[in-house]
């Protein structure tokens, strides 16, 4: 027994000096492009937090790392180019028109011919109608863009030749609204053919095009370890001019100071979510630029109506009137945002650009002597972590709780993660509430709807407001089809809302990105998405 | 056959630890004010898509039915899917734990090289010097945050002098070797792969440094205190006035007696090693269970939360369990009792 003690601790001694001499002794790999790898100088390095990143099926993707990546995979029957949201371009299909089939909007695509697919296949419109009704029968996320936003059942698109798709939509829908969201991921055309050979247990292929992709656009999958990487290589079939670079990898790193340092040391091409204190630090080092982008979210504090004293207009003008808008975002933001009041975004058609509120403290108590109100307490519900823009969302609470006390409202903060937070504003639970809202497409419909309309149970209805009248002027507007007249329309629902809403919109934050100064043509599309086809390195 | 019952007597109650486990971490996930459904479907989903994700994963029932189907499930080897990933939640677990594993192995390895030797060193050179500089050292180890000190290191050693990787697994660009055990230094070995094995080692080093600081420190003090209270006993005078060399003495005689408190803290460690890969995997870029588990809670997937506990209610006692072998090997008096 002594003896096999002994011959234990020996053995293990031994293990111990193993694992001890296999240790790192060969310094100097310091993790950078192993040139061997092949493809290196053409593959573009992005270090990102992909944690969201659930699917790469364009019926399923809606979080902001699959977006990005099933845009780059998939061709859409039409497209927005570059950062431009106000003209929509050909895309799968080379025209399309809109005709009155009476109790339907029949509208028409014609697809482009020799459009291929990464696996050989030709594009047909058998494929379009494939592809809508299986994100229809999927019903994941996104589907409700098709099925509620659009009002299509599955067979209100049809194929009435190898090359003409027809789409029906009802006349309580948006074709100008339809056709940006067939801009979007969800209008994904997959292959058709090549999926129908993928599927299990009718699953219309989802479990395959997760990690896999089967799409026509200028890149596909090659692959997806998960929690660490996506690698896109160039679609050998694409019929569009050849992407100049060969593969796109996207690395899971989730810390911003590891994304600086990597970019830094060049092991990185682009640096995704740096905060604006780290792009600042860049400024002027060799080797590195900084970009910026706009989003088209919107960070608003929403307040109920339902809890008094918010159902008085008075009261709620008083809260919008004494924030010190513009402290927010040169002190908390450092630039990394704009000034926006309105309820649409900047970059929207139908952006208001009117931007009335700044810190009048004597305007605001006068507003509350006018409401009758002297002193009020109020809760405020906060998100835990980062606002858009790369702000604490404690500090930003803590700015309008000191912004607010000077016209004697008092707020008690509540901090709460995201998921608690909204089950009690969608509930109608809150009474003060910040939170973002970024449109489901980009389209004014996609805001307005949601702040004006109660019926529609989404931001409007969580603040108790109920305004019929306009909710029907915004119904109305999202059906026009001339788009001086939309414009003009929205202007007006808009300054409506500005000063009878329940919304406090804060500011419209920047996106900030660190590149390698080699990397050129980096256009971030405020919807979320660049087209790695026009990047250069 | 008196060491066979008493690990059949573990293993049962390790089988009690889980239902208990089970049942505990379940009704605490499933009490949480929020919504899962909202946490997954977000700010923009509708209620009849709230009403069937809740009625998709049994959220409609009553809390009983929901455990037992839950439990139906773990019997056939179901542990259910991700409301995040959208996965079989055993996948997930099987993609990120060996990573977590790797990373505490390589991280107790590197608290028992330093640890104990520097903990020996420490209480021969009570008082001076030798003793001084490892005291200071464990208890900047027990005192620095750990996000604090991998930001450091990535600085130091990948940023400024670029001697060893700042993140990750594996270079940029390799592919991982073939899977047989998840542990890459492991299956690049299996495989033969010299590349991999030199890149995954040298990936390992600054989070197993970062991760098992804190562990060295523990065990450095322990070995410390154990050896000097051995020191101190009437053997050591023996062994000493037989005119033994010094050093047998304390490596025969008294480090394997010190060892017996320190083989406990081990067991403790490995297991909060396991757990304190949170933060290390995040600045680490590191695709662990640690990682997995944070991004779980938060997004309140509930059958992520709860796979993961059960999987650290079976390494607990499971390192628990190695730790009272090791007893019962390292003191004959246990064996006796």
């Amino acid at each position: 027994m002594k003896s096999l003690r002994h011959a234990s601790i020996a053995f293990a001694v031994a293990l111990l000096l193993v694992g001890a001499c296999g240790a790192p002794t060969t310094p100097g790999a310091s993790g950078s492009v192993s040139p061997s790898a092949g493809g290196a100088a053409s593959t573009l390095v992005i270090d990102q937090d992909v944690s969201d990143l659930i699917s790469l099926d364009p019926a399923v993707v809606y979080e902001f790392s699959g977006v990005l990546l099933a845009h780059n995979v998939y061709d859409t029957l039409v497209r927005f180019e570059g950062t431009d949201l106000s003209t929509i371009k050909p895309g799968l299909a080379t025209s399309w028109d809109t005709k009155d089939a009476g109790a339907t909007l029949d509208m028409t695509f014609k697809l482009k011919t020799g459009q291929k697919f990464a696996s050989g296949n030709t594009v047909t419109a058998d494929d379009v109608v494939y592809s809508f009704q299986r994100a229809i029968k999927l019903n994941k996320s996104p589907a409700f863009l098709f099925t509620d936003i659009a009002g299509l059942k599955a067979d209100s698109i049809k194929a009435s030749d190898a090359n003409t798709v027809v789409i029906s939509l009802p006349k309580t829908a948006s074709p100008a609204a339809f056709l940006t969201i067939l801009t979007f991921t969800l209008g994904g055309v997959v292959d058709s053919k090549e999926v129908k050979t993928k599927e299990t247990g009718g699953d219309s292929g989802s479990a395959y095009l997760l990690d896999h992709s089967s799409g026509s656009g200028p890149y596909a999958v090659d692959h997806w370890t998960k929690n660490t990487e996506v690698l896109l290589k160039t679609n050998p079939n694409y019929a569009g001019t050849k992407p100049p670079l060969s593969g796109i990898l996207v690395k899971h790193v989730p810390e911003s100071t590891n994304q600086q340092f990597a970019l830094e040391k060049g092991d990185a091409d682009v640096a995704r979510n740096l905060s604006p204190q780290q792009v600042a630090a860049l400024q002027g080092k060799a080797g590195v630029s900084t970009t910026t982008a706009a989003s088209l979210l919107l960070v608003y504090v929403g307040m109920n109506v339902m809890k008094k004293p918010l159902d008085n207009v008075n009261v709620r003008e008083a809260l919008r009137t004494a924030v010190d808008y513009d402290g927010i975002i040169r002190d908390l933001l450092k630039g990394n945002a704009k000034k926006v009041q309105g309820i649409v975004p900047q970059g929207l058609a139908g952006a208001n650009e009117t931007a009335p509120f700044q810190a009048d403290v004597a305007k605001a108590q006068a507003l509350m002597k006018q409401a009758n109100v002297d002193k009020v307490t109020l809760d405020f519900l906060i998100p835990t972590g980062q606002a858009p823009g790369g702000v604490a969302f404690s500090d930003l609470g803590a700015k309008l709780q000191a912004d607010w006390a000077k016209i004697g409202v008092t707020v008690n903060i509540k901090q709460q993660p995201t998921a608690d937070l909204l089950t009690t504003y969608r509930a109608q639970q809150g009474q003060l509430v910040m939170i973002y809202w970024g449109p489901d497409y980009p389209d004014p419909d996609a805001n307005v709807g949601p702040f004006t309309d109660y019926k529609s149970k989404s931001i409007a209805y969580r603040n108790g407001w109920d305004d019929p009248t306009w909710a029907e002027a915004g119904r109305k507007a999202a059906l026009i089809t001339d788009p001086g007249t939309r414009a003009a329309a929205y202007k007006e629902i808009t300054n409506y809302v500005l000063h009878n809403g329940p919304y406090v919109i804060l500011y419209q934050p920047t996106e900030l990105f660190g590149l390698r100064s080699n990397v050129k043509g980096f256009n971030w599309s405020s919807i979320g998405w660049v087209d790695f086809a026009s990047v250069t390195k | 056959m008196r060491f066979v019952g008493f690990l059949l007597r573990r293993i049962v109650g390790i089988a009690f630890v889980m239902i208990g486990v089970s049942v505990i971490t379940f009704a605490i996930s499933h009490v949480v004010p929020a919504d899962p459904a909202v946490a997954a479907l977000g700010d923009h989903a509708t209620d009849a898509q709230i009403a069937a994700f809740r009625a998709e994963y049994h959220l409609d029932r009553p809390l009983p039915e929901q455990y037992a189907t839950y439990v139906v499930g773990i019997l056939h080897g179901d542990l259910g899917k991700s409301i995040r990933t959208r996965r079989a939640v055993a996948d997930d677990l099987a993609d990120s734990f060996p990573a977590t594993l790797e990373l505490s192995f390589a991280a107790l390895l590197i608290s028992l090289l330093v640890g104990i030797p520097a903990g020996i060193w420490s209480a021969i050179y009570r008082g001076r010097l030798p003793d001084v500089i490892v005291r200071i050292a464990a208890l900047a180890g027990g005192s620095l945050p750990v996000f604090w000190l991998g930001l450091i290191v990535i600085g130091l050693f990948y940023y400024q002098l670029g001697w060893l990787p700042g993140g990750g697994r594996l270079d940029t660009f390799m592919s991982p070797p073939p899977t047989r055990t998840g542990l890459y230094v492991v299956d690049s070995v299996i495989a033969l792969d010299l590349d991999a094995l030199r890149s995954s080692l040298i990936h390992l080093v600054l989070p197993a440094l970062t991760l098992g600081y804190f562990s060295t420190a523990v065990i450095a003090r322990m070995t410390r205190s154990s050896m000097l209270e051995v020191l101190g006993q009437d053997y050591m005078r023996t062994a000493r006035a037989k005119g033994l060399a010094e050093r047998l003495i304390v490596l025969r005689h008294g480090l394997r007696n010190a060892l017996i408190p320190t083989v406990t803290v081990i067991g403790l460690t490995f297991g909060s090693l396991l757990s304190g890969a949170v933060l290390t995997e995040t600045i680490f870029s590191w695709p662990g269970l640690g990682r997995y588990a944070t991004a779980s809670a938060i997004s309140l997937d509930f059958p992520a939360v709860l796979g993961v506990t059960l999987l650290a209610a079976i390494v607990y006692p499971v390192a628990n369990l190695a730790v009272d072998v090791a007893y019962y090997w390292l003191d004959p008096r246990i064996q006796r009792d």
